[in-house]
């Protein structure tokens, strides 16, 4: 333990330099103004500074993208309270609390709450992080290629169920995005596949202006197909938090916070399932359960922190496995491989520093969602009565140029373009976009498990199911899809009141 | 979470593009070279990857299609005539951020003004029916112009100058 603090401290003084601090700084405002602007996800904000720093140092460049990411999820929760609009998914759950706490003349507050639990989250994810990652870098050094090929199989399919509202759209998504990701190259005999002549095609699609493309030209085109709507914002009083909040709510903290880390770990789900999951929990826990959608500073509490913590949590998979937690944390790990940083199962050994580096990162952009969750109400009031109509023709640019900047051609421009209307058409019928994202980074990692596994074994597909942690995988898997099969489900929820109603009646025998 | 939900037509309809796609897939998988004369085996294939998820996405969209109908996709369809203009802010928009795309952006046509022309057009368009509506053409005009050569310096200079990347 001493000598994880001993590397974190080593990490946090090598970033004590103006160079990063101002780094860190511009970056957390950048993502927190995001964040805030309904309509411009984290995902998008992230994917855009990727390209912005591509010619960076990778320290500096990652630093940026992480304080961007911490930002943008912290800010969305000003809109949810300002304006009853969630500036990000993950903030949707924000809206009921903290807009019904703007209503009653507690926007101040309900944002000094929004904060604490932001900053308070991000410490627990970190802290989670710091601990984590060596023991799973550990247990992903058993995984084999049949335990990534579940792995790739559990990433798309948790996704697609927990994201959105329809599973087996959500599954389409992930599949689609699985055999985006075959697009190109073959690995083994480097044959060509679905490129149709065409030359660009088969280095395969870049993940970066897939996401630019389905996250920032969708949103774009999103916001301006619908006029405007008249911004009102609410009066708010003084946004320092109250240590009183903090104190009385100490146990929905820190269930919130393991609730939002954990769900940040599973593959794919994100934020916003985070959030939903802590409101949910800290409802089931509260003796104030009526509050919750009037004002309760409890709901707000949990939602914050939730969403929050789960932002360490998804990048714990990136380092450990290689597998993103969230869509932004999908960007974060093109990034990474982008700027020369192999994350997965060897990162402890090859590069342990760097786990320390990226906790090191998510603590000074914790400081800085602090630092302008209490300063800067007023100008962001400002930023948010500015037309959409003058902001997202800067951002399409931003999409267009920054698609081209990762490799200088004009075709990644092209593949945004697809993307984006591709994204929005998916959108418009209720498919969600993360299991899409999960896939296109994951399909790789499948198709190789899968064809390496089968060629170890000469075709055999029972290690498949009979190792332990593959069978572990492969049970989850599968109840995963049974338990959307209606019939499945009820017979399953039968079987298990009947096995509590024996138990509690052995008990009540005893 | 999305809560708009679309109409059991509309999933039909996505479902029957799934379905397509998926087919599509299969087809191009099963027409792919099987190397056989590198001693490839069924799952050292090229195509075998794909045609396997061509087949589970097929089956989803069959799937889909099948629920859609059951929800009374096909009950009482009446075909209606598409009314553009109701939506020519999604017209306009697709059409303005593919124009810039495809023909302003890197076909020798300096980057600054070419999205200069983009922002400037963007943001007159959207803002027409206000300023004419307000007897403001010439102002909203003046604006645009002057927002689309800002940005387009600011981002030129921000990529190019500041974090030194090569723009189209």
């Amino acid at each position: 333990m001493l000598d994880g603090l001993i590397a974190f401290g080593n990490s946090l003084a090598g970033f004590m330099n103006p160079a990063s601090v101002g780094y860190a700084l511009l970056a957390s405002f950048v993502g927190f103004i995001i964040g805030a602007l309904p309509g411009l996800t984290a995902t998008m904000g992230v994917a855009l500074m990727t390209t912005l720093t591509i010619k960076l140092p990778s320290s500096d460049a990652l630093l940026i993208l992480i304080c961007t990411y911490v930002g943008a999820i912290y800010g969305g929760s000003r809109s949810a309270i300002l304006l009853n609009i969630p500036g990000t998914p993950a903030s949707a759950a924000s809206c009921l609390d903290g807009h019904a706490l703007a209503r009653q003349g507690l926007a101040g507050r309900a944002m000094g709450i929004a904060t604490s639990g932001s900053v308070l989250g991000t410490w627990i994810g970190i802290i989670a992080l710091a601990f984590f990652t060596p023991v799973l870098g550990e247990m992903a050094l058993k995984f084999g290629a049949y335990e990534f090929f579940w792995l790739a199989v559990f990433g798309v399919v948790i996704s697609g169920n927990l994201t959105g509202n329809d599973p087996l759209k959500g599954w389409m998504s992930g599949f689609l995005g699985l055999f985006i990701a075959g697009i190109g190259q073959e690995a083994i005999f480097a044959y060509d596949r679905f490129t149709f002549g065409i030359h660009d095609l088969s280095g395969g699609i870049s993940l970066v202006p897939a996401l630019v493309g389905a996250f920032g030209l969708a949103e774009v085109i999103t916001v301006m197909k619908d006029p405007p709507r008249p911004v009102q914002i609410n009066a708010f009083d003084t946004v320092i938090p109250k240590l009183i909040d903090v104190i009385k709510y100490w146990r929905t903290i820190i269930r919130s916070g393991l609730i939002g880390t954990g769900i940040g770990i599973i593959p794919g789900v994100g934020e916003d399932v985070a959030a939903w999951s802590s409101y949910a929990a800290a409802r089931r826990a509260s003796k104030e359960k009526e509050k919750f959608g009037k004002g309760s500073i409890e709901g707000l509490m949990a939602a914050e922190t939730g969403d929050n913590a789960c932002v360490p949590g998804a990048v714990i998979p990136v380092l450990t496995l290689a597998v993103p937690g969230s869509a932004p944390a999908a960007v974060l790990l093109a990034a990474m491989l982008i700027h020369g940083v192999n994350p997965g199962p060897l990162i402890m050994i090859e590069a342990p520093h760097f786990v320390y580096d990226v906790v090191a990162m998510m603590f000074i952009a914790s400081v800085g969602i602090l630092i302008y969750g209490l300063t800067l109400t007023g100008l962001l009031i400002k930023i948010l009565q500015f037309p959409h109509v003058l902001i997202m023709p800067i951002i399409f640019v931003l999409c267009a140029v920054g698609s081209y900047a990762i490799a200088s051609r004009l075709f990644d421009v092209y593949v945004m373009l697809a993307f984006g209307v591709i994204g929005f058409g998916l959108r418009q019928m209720n498919f969600p976009m993360a299991p899409l994202v999960l896939g296109i980074v994951l399909g790789d990692l499948l198709e190789k498990s899968l064809r390496r596994g089968l060629i170890l074994t000469d075709g055999d597909l029972t290690p498949f199911f009979t190792r332990p942690i593959s069978f572990v995988m492969f049970v989850l898997v599968a109840a995963t899809v049974l338990m959307n099969i209606p019939a499945v489900h009820r017979a399953a929820s039968l079987a298990w009141a009947n096995v509590v109603g024996a138990l509690g009646r052995k008990q009540g025998g005893v | 979470m999305d809560e708009n939900k679309p109409s059991p037509i509309a999933d039909f309809v996505t479902g029957a593009v799934w379905l397509a796609l998926a087919v599509a897939i299969i087809i191009g998988a099963w027409k792919m070279d099987r190397l056989e004369h590198l001693q490839t085996t069924i799952y050292t294939m090229p195509g075998s990857m794909a045609a396997l998820l061509g087949g589970v996405i097929g089956l989803m969209a069959i799937i889909l299609m099948l629920r859609s109908i059951l929800a009374g996709a096909l009950a009482g369809v009446l075909w209606q005539k598409p009314r553009w203009m109701d939506h020519w802010r999604l017209i306009a928009v697709l059409v303005l951020c593919l124009g810039y795309a495809i023909g302003l952006v890197g076909h020798g046509l300096p980057f600054w003004l070419g999205s200069a022309i983009f922002v400037a057009v963007f943001v007159f368009i959207f803002q027409f029916a206000d300023r004419r509506r307000d007897g403001t053409l010439i102002r909203g005009a003046a604006f645009a112009i002057v927002l689309g050569l800002i940005s387009s310096f600011a981002i030129h200079y921000a990529f190019q100058d500041v974090f030194l990347v090569r723009l189209p």
